[in-house]
């Protein structure tokens, strides 16, 4: 048995794989502020980034699931919610489609001017959606006549 | 009698387990011995219910020890530890997400033609399909003689997404994105009318598109 084997066995090589995740995320501190924000610890290949500064990761190395991952931007601080997905992203994110939004031709060719932009979940904010009749009612009040 | 026997046997049985009691000969003479034995103490009748523990000093530490039974604490921890290490089974909710299927049924959406045009016709078909009637429509004609809808509403409390109303769409109008992160802190905002609904094809059309391509050859 090699000695990496058996650093494998008792399970040092973990240890080389943080030290490596702490060096590419730049240092210990960074590596915090990273862990703090994302409660993990994962480096990977960066498959592209969305127009609201969502940078979409994947590194086989972990089991399907955890192999694809967000990193919401920075200005969003600790305000994150998955509803920040852009639309395009959110299929290769759910292991829909392998194709990344530029490389999937429904995608680029559904484009038209009608299609608004994406808005995240505003449920309990100001902006939330309240519900609104769309035409006239059916039956209108009666106002009695008022007696002189 | 001999269901009476089999109860005793039982209930004393377990002690030939223990080394403090011995037993001589067959279980069952020893039994009998034992009833006479009993019957004799207590003055002709034998009790059935359970005995006080014994409180000698040797049996209490018996107790406690198959009560702690220190090995399986540190194989308890042994196993705590390689936990520690392993890779979670879970997945990191926002930043990952659970795979989907591109007939995953989700948020409703009202679809548009490429021109811009809404394709609902007002056929009122997903109306009549919805098992739990969570679809109003009222239609109007419209001033270019066209016939659409006044008012499309959807109760998302009562919808069961079971997707019959997509499958029932002629015109593909009415689908289920796969949107699932709606959810809402009111009731009322989970009650949506015709421009919430166009609202959300509009912004999740790419998706709605790739997702029908997807599974275009099954349908």
């Amino acid at each position: 048995m090699r000695i990496r084997d058996l650093a494998i066995y008792f399970g040092f090589d973990k240890l080389q794989r943080l030290y490596q995740d702490v060096k590419i995320h730049g240092g210990l501190l960074m590596a915090i502020q990273k862990f703090r924000r994302f409660d993990d610890l994962k480096s990977g290949r960066l498959i592209g980034q969305d127009k609201y500064g969502n940078k979409y990761y994947e590194n086989l190395y972990y089991f399907f699931g955890r192999s694809r991952w967000v990193e919401y931007p920075e200005y969003k601080n600790c305000e994150m919610d998955g509803s920040q997905v852009a639309p395009e992203w959110s299929g290769w994110l759910s292991y829909r489609t392998d194709a990344p939004p530029y490389a999937d031709p429904i995608k680029i060719y559904t484009k038209y001017k009608w299609m608004l932009d994406h808005s995240e979940n505003l449920s309990g904010t100001k902006h939330a959606y309240m519900p609104y009749s769309t035409t006239k009612p059916k039956i209108e009040a009666w106002v009695p006549k008022k007696d002189d | 009698m001999s269901a009476i026997r089999i109860f005793t046997a039982c209930k004393y049985g377990k002690q030939a387990f223990r080394p403090t009691i011995r037993f001589s000969s067959t279980a069952v003479s020893e039994t009998k011995d034992q009833h006479s034995a009993l019957k004799a103490e207590h003055g002709g009748y034998i009790y059935v219910n359970n005995q006080e523990p014994s409180m000698d000093f040797k049996d209490v530490t018996d107790r406690a020890a198959q009560t702690m039974f220190i090995t399986e604490i540190f194989r308890g921890l042994g196993v705590t530890l390689g936990t520690i290490f392993k890779e979670p089974a879970t997945i990191n909710y926002p930043f990952e997400k659970g795979p989907l299927s591109p007939r995953f049924r989700g948020e409703h959406a009202l679809r548009r033609y490429p021109s811009g045009e809404e394709r609902c016709i007002a056929c009122k078909l997903c109306e009549a399909i919805c098992p739990a009637q969570a679809i109003t429509i009222e239609a109007e004609e419209r001033s270019d003689g066209s016939r659409r809808t006044t008012r499309y509403d959807i109760d998302m409390t009562k919808c069961i997404y079971c997707g019959f109303c997509q499958e029932a769409c002629p015109v593909d109008a009415i689908v289920e994105g796969p949107n699932f992160e709606f959810s809402t802190e009111t009731h009322e905002e989970l009650l949506y009318n015709k421009e919430k609904l166009l609202g959300n094809g509009d912004k999740w059309e790419s998706e709605i598109a790739s997702n029908i391509h997807a599974d275009h050859l099954y349908r």
